[in-house]
Formats: structure tokens, C-alpha cells, sequence
């Protein structure tokens, strides 16, 4: 976080006004419109940086379907990094493609791509998650104040997320054990079985 | 938990609806039964399924999906673990990554939805021809509602099921070993009966006995799938059911025409499937499966996944579904056919369970299994797999009671390859073969 960004608002407001078409359904697995590789590619290029091959390739539209989450987190970063402070702000190629690979990956584990525009921690959590990523700071902050936020909220969706994993696994073993039961397995009357 | 007791069984079960299981259980020539089980149906329960056959409506038309389809997407994405992992839900059912078995076997756990009671989960156990054994989870009222879709199939028919209390209303029957059996009352019938049993001889004192049993029972209904169809034709029943129930294997038009000629009533080939239910009745007269659920939506999808037009033939793939325990968005079923709708009425034409193979015939010329589905159908065969080896020969394999059958299914089938070289074979008594396989694959 050494490089002074933009203001955090001038961040969280342009996550929040992405448009639909960043919205939509990505390309994958034969299924989709937005070709999220396309996308980025563009956008890096508009940024003076040639796409590394391992960003094409983990938006390709030949991944699996369960990355479904971070090609939506993809587009709408592609909106994010298409901000015109950032082009002028030249930002290093290999922290970007970091960015794009494993933080985004990270935060499609959390919540769904969508709450990171309609929810407001959310959006500050993409914002300074993108700008530290990047070695920026928001303006009128110390980089110890910056670090701070973003590891105070990251802690707090870390927990949310640790929580609703249990309770997640938990359900299954529960799932698990009642279809495992005697009585289940009793089953009951159907007039015919396949 | 404790064990399950006939309380939890039979819970609004009455004096008459006691005495008639007593009369099935200690006939002179009653089989063994191995298992317990019942209808676990409270008057709850019995109030919800009244409502849901009231409430029942008519097949979805060809066109766009449904708007409730919209619906089951989103519930899905929101209560159901497996979705609920890919984040929010797609605007639109093209934009849902289909499903197989496949991944139902890998941990069915994560497709129950979060809302659903686990106290009064039950499963129904599936092994199928692909080797993904599966445990569908279920519920009673879930189970309950088989009968709706029973009655509709029925009706087209001219049937309504009137045994009730003190009479018999359904035997169902199987032939391998093991085969779950047991015997219950139906509330919804007025607690008419339902034996589940099995033909094969090592559950009677007396082989003999089937047919005296049967007969003494004089359901009304007899359901079974054309294996056992096929034993019960050996038997001397005098029997004379409303109409016979086939599900869970394809049923030749040549058993269909035995069977119908035998009993003197109609025959019905339901298409259906433990993850999905009754899907399709076979009518003769349209040429396919009639659909008969009102919130399944079908399409046929291709190799690569892509939604094919009415025509053209590819995987069964269904979304939505009556049980709440298990909804279903684009579950590719591994059954092919195509769709059409034909005076009015939405069918799968030309089903086949599993993935096409070709066969190549006398002259190199690829032939699709659905030409040898065509040129055996006259012929009453309860059960066939067909095998092309690596040299190009075939090997037909039958059921034990369609042996005879052999020397005019071989000649069925020359005319179809022409001359190749085919053997026959048995088929292992009871079990459930992948009907068309070839070693060929490799250079198709």
C-alpha cells in the first residue's frame, strides 16, 4: 500500500454503478454471453499491459461450471479496472494478474459476485481489496489505517464465511444421517418402483 | 432414533385396514416377506396429497420454459447447498450447468434443500447400469404422490381405481434376488391393499403358490417391470387385473401384445425414474410417452449441452419435479429420445435408456440402436443386450424366459446387419443389463 489511489467513495461508487452488461451471464461451459476473457484481455490492453496467458486461462469459457462465481467477480472487476485514475496510475502487470487470479477467487468464495455491488461492506471489502492488491491506498489514509480496515473487514467476512460453513457442513452430516436412518431406509408405498 | 414401529408404518391405519394385512400375511400359500415398510401417512399428510391431486394441472406446452421454472431456479439457488455455491441465480434456465447422475452419487446431501425436514427423510435406492449407486432422498407424502400421476396415466385408459377397504388394490412384482418386500394399505384408496413381492422361487414354500397366491389376492392392479411381466406369463394365474403397470425397462411391443392378449386388459408402459418419478406414458396410437407431469419441464440437450429443436434426438434432461426433497434444474437423465407434440399432446418419441451406440452391419455401414430397437419390437422379449465385438461379430443376449425367442430375433437382426456373425447368450437371471454395447467405440 505504499502508491496513494483515489478516494475509497470514488471506488465504492463506481463498483456500485456497474452496468447490467458487467452483470450478465458469463461465458462457460457452453453456456453464457460475456466472454470474461475477452473482457479483461481488453482492459489490460487498454491499460498498456499485454493480458498474461495465465488471466485468458482461468476466464476461458472451457473451465469448470462451478467458477461460475469468480468469472461474475472477472466482469465486473473488468468494469472496476477500466477506471481512468488506474490508467494513468500504471499499475504493475503481475499484481494485477494476482488480483484477478487469487484475490478474486478468494472473495467468489465468500458471497455471491452480485452482493459485492448491492451490499455496501461488500463493495469496500472489493475496493480495498483491489487497491492493496494493486500496492494502493485510499487517499487521505496512512497505510497502517488502510491495512487495518481492510484485514478488520476481511476478519469479519472470514468469520461470517467460517460460520456459515459449519453450519453448512453440519447440515449435510445431518442430511447424511437421516437418509442413512432404518426408517429411511424402510422407505414407504409407491404403487409402482422403478 | 428408534427403530420404526407399525405406528410409524401405518399410522392412520384402522381395524379393517389391520385384518386385511393380517389376511395377506398368513395365506397357506403366502410368500415370504423379507422386509417391513408402510405408507407413513398421517392424516396431515393424507389432507396435503388431496390437495395436490386437486390441484394437479396439465403439462407444460412446447415454448419457452414455464414461468414457474424461474422460480425453482431461484429456490434453488437460495436453499440448496450445491447452487447456493455458484453463486446467484442465472436469469435464465439456458444459462443453469446441467447435472447427472453423477454428481447426485458424489454427495446427494448438498442437492436437499436447506428448508427441508430431515425427521421424515426416507430414500429410495437406486443402482441402475452406469455403476453410480444413488440414494434418493425422499418423504412420504413425496412417495404419496406416485398414485396421482398413477391415476392420471390410468384415465387415459378409461380406468379409475375403485378397490378399496378389505380389497386388494396393487401387487407389485419383481423377479431377483434380493428384492424388497413387504405389504402395506393405501389410505388414499380407502386402505386398500399393496403386496410387494417377488416371483422368483426362492421366496415361496411351493413355486406353485405364486399363482395361487395371486389369485387370491385379486388385485386390482398388478405393477412390475418386464422381467417379472415375463415370469408371471409362465404362471398358471387366473387372475384377471384392470390393467398391468411395466415401469423401469423398455417393454417391447411384442411383450405388450402377450401380455394384453393373456389378462385381457390394457398395459402400461410408464417411463419413470426414482430421482424424477412418473415422466411419460407409452401410447400406442401417438407413437411415444405422453408427458404426464405438470411441473417438469423436459428438454433434450446434445453432446456439447446445447437445447435441441422438437425432432431431434438427443438426452432427456428435466427440470423441476414433485419431490421436494430433490428439485431438479436440467438433470440430464442418460435416456435419449426426442420431443414433439403430436395432436396436442407434448411426448418423448423413440425413448432409449443410455447413450446411443452404433453398430456397424455386414456392409461397414454404421446402424444406430434405435434401428435394433425397431427390429425387435415385434418380438416378445422381456430383455436383451445386444454387443458388437472388436471382429465385428455380434452377441445377443436374453432373458431366461425369452431364450426361445433367440433363433427369430437372430434372423430379426440379419435382416437389419445382414450376414454377420451372432451367438446367443442368457442373460444372469434377474439382472439389469446395459442394453447396447460395442468394443467399435474407439473408431466410430
Amino acid at each position: 500500500m505504499n502508491k496513494i489511489g483515489p478516494p475509497l467513495p470514488a471506488v465504492t461508487r463506481r463498483i456500485a454503478e456497474t452496468p447490467s452488461d458487467f452483470l450478465g451471464e458469463p461465458r462457460l461451459g457452453g453456456y453464457g454471453a460475456i466472454a470474461v476473457d475477452a473482457l479483461l484481455g481488453d482492459v489490460l490492453h487498454g491499460l498498456g499491459i499485454t493480458p498474461p496467458l495465465a488471466v485468458l486461462a482461468a476466464f476461458a469459457p472451457d473451465r469448470s461450471p462451478s467458477q461460475r462465481n469468480h468469472f461474475k467477480l472477472g466482469a465486473i472487476a473488468a468494469w472496476l479496472l477500466a477506471d481512468e485514475w488506474l490508467n494513468s496510475a500504471e499499475p504493475d502487470a503481475a499484481k494485477l494478474a494476482e488480483f484477478l487470479l487469487t484475490a478474486l477467487e478468494e472473495l467468489a468464495g465468500q458471497a455471491s459476485a452480485e452482493s459485492y455491488v448491492t451490499e455496501a461492506d461488500r463493495r469496500e471489502e472489493l475496493a480495498r481489496t483491489m487497491l492493496a492488491r494493486l500496492d494502493f491506498r485510499p487517499e487521505g489514509e496512512s497505510p497502517e489505517q488502510a491495512r487495518d480496515r481492510l484485514s478488520m473487514i476481511s476478519a469479519a467476512e472470514r468469520a461470517r464465511l467460517m460460520a456459515a460453513s459449519r453450519a453448512a457442513e453440519e447440515r449435510a452430516r445431518e442430511v447424511r444421517e437421516a437418509l442413512a436412518r432404518k426408517a429411511a431406509q424402510e422407505s414407504a408405498d409407491k404403487w409402482t418402483r422403478e | 432414533m428408534t427403530a420404526p414401529t407399525d405406528a410409524d408404518r401405518y399410522p392412520t391405519l384402522s381395524e379393517t385396514g389391520r385384518a386385511l394385512l393380517d389376511r395377506m400375511r398368513e395365506h397357506p400359500a403366502a410368500p415370504l416377506f423379507r422386509n417391513t415398510s408402510g405408507n407413513r401417512l398421517t392424516q396431515n399428510d393424507l389432507a396435503a396429497l388431496a390437495r395436490f391431486e386437486a390441484d394437479l394441472g396439465d403439462p407444460p406446452a412446447a415454448g419457452a420454459p414455464p414461468a414457474w421454472v424461474g422460480q425453482a431456479i431461484a429456490d434453488a439457488y437460495a436453499e440448496v447447498p450445491h447452487y447456493r455455491a455458484l453463486g446467484s441465480a442465472p436469469a435464465r434456465l439456458a444459462d443453469v450447468p446441467p447435472i447427472s447422475r453423477a454428481e447426485l452419487a458424489r454427495d446427494v446431501a448438498r442437492f436437499v434443500p436447506d428448508s427441508v425436514d430431515i425427521q421424515r427423510l426416507i430414500n429410495f435406492q437406486t443402482t441402475g447400469t452406469t455403476g453410480h449407486s444413488l440414494l434418493v432422498p425422499s418423504h412420504p407424502q413425496v412417495a404419496g404422490r406416485y398414485l396421482a400421476y398413477h391415476k392420471r396415466a390410468l384415465a387415459r385408459f378409461g380406468i379409475v381405481p375403485r378397490h378399496g377397504a378389505g380389497q386388494v388394490g396393487v401387487v407389485l412384482i419383481g423377479h431377483q434376488q434380493p428384492c424388497f418386500t413387504y405389504l402395506s394399505v393405501t389410505p388414499q384408496m380407502s386402505e386398500s391393499g399393496l403386496a410387494k413381492i417377488n416371483l422368483h422361487p426362492a421366496d415361496w414354500n411351493d413355486s406353485a403358490d405364486r399363482a395361487v397366491y395371486l389369485d387370491a389376492l385379486e388385485a386390482e392392479f398388478i405393477a412390475g417391470d418386464p422381467l417379472s411381466f415375463e415370469t408371471l406369463l409362465g404362471l398358471a394365474v387366473t387372475c384377471r387385473p384392470r390393467a398391468l403397470l411395466s415401469v423401469s425397462m423398455m417393454l417391447s411391443a411384442g411383450l405388450r401384445q402377450a401380455l394384453e392378449d393373456r389378462f385381457e386388459c390394457p398395459v402400461l408402459d410408464l417411463y419413470s425414474m426414482n430421482e424424477v418419478g412418473p415422466i411419460g406414458l407409452f401410447d400406442p396410437a401417438l407413437g411415444g410417452h405422453v408427458l404426464l407431469q405438470d411441473r417438469l419441464w423436459l428438454e433434450v440437450l446434445g453432446t456439447h449441452g446445447q437445447p435441441l429443436p422438437d425432432g431431434e434426438r438427443g438426452e432427456i434432461t428435466v427440470t423441476g419435479g414433485f419431490n421436494f426433497c430433490l428439485p431438479l434444474l436440467r438433470y440430464r437423465t442418460g435416456d435419449h429420445g426426442s420431443l414433439a407434440t403430436v395432436r396436442g399432446e407434448r411426448m418423448i418419441v423413440d425413448l432409449v435408456g443410455r447413450a446411443p451406440v452404433r453398430f456397424r452391419d455386414a456392409t461397414g455401414a454404421w446402424r444406430n440402436n434405435i434401428e435394433v430397437t425397431h427390429a425387435l419390437k415385434h418380438l416378445p422379449i422381456a430383455q436383451y443386450a445386444l454387443h458388437q465385438h472388436r471382429d465385428g461379430s455380434f452377441t445377443l443376449s436374453l432373458s431366461a424366459g425369452s431364450r426361445h425367442q433367440g433363433d427369430q430375433a437372430a434372423a430379426a437382426l440379419g435382416g437389419l446387419f445382414g450376414p454377420v456373425s451372432l451367438s446367443l447368450a442368457t442373460l444372469p437371471d434377474g439382472a439389469k443389463a446395459q442394453q447396447y454395447t460395442t468394443d467399435l467405440a474407439e473408431v466410430q
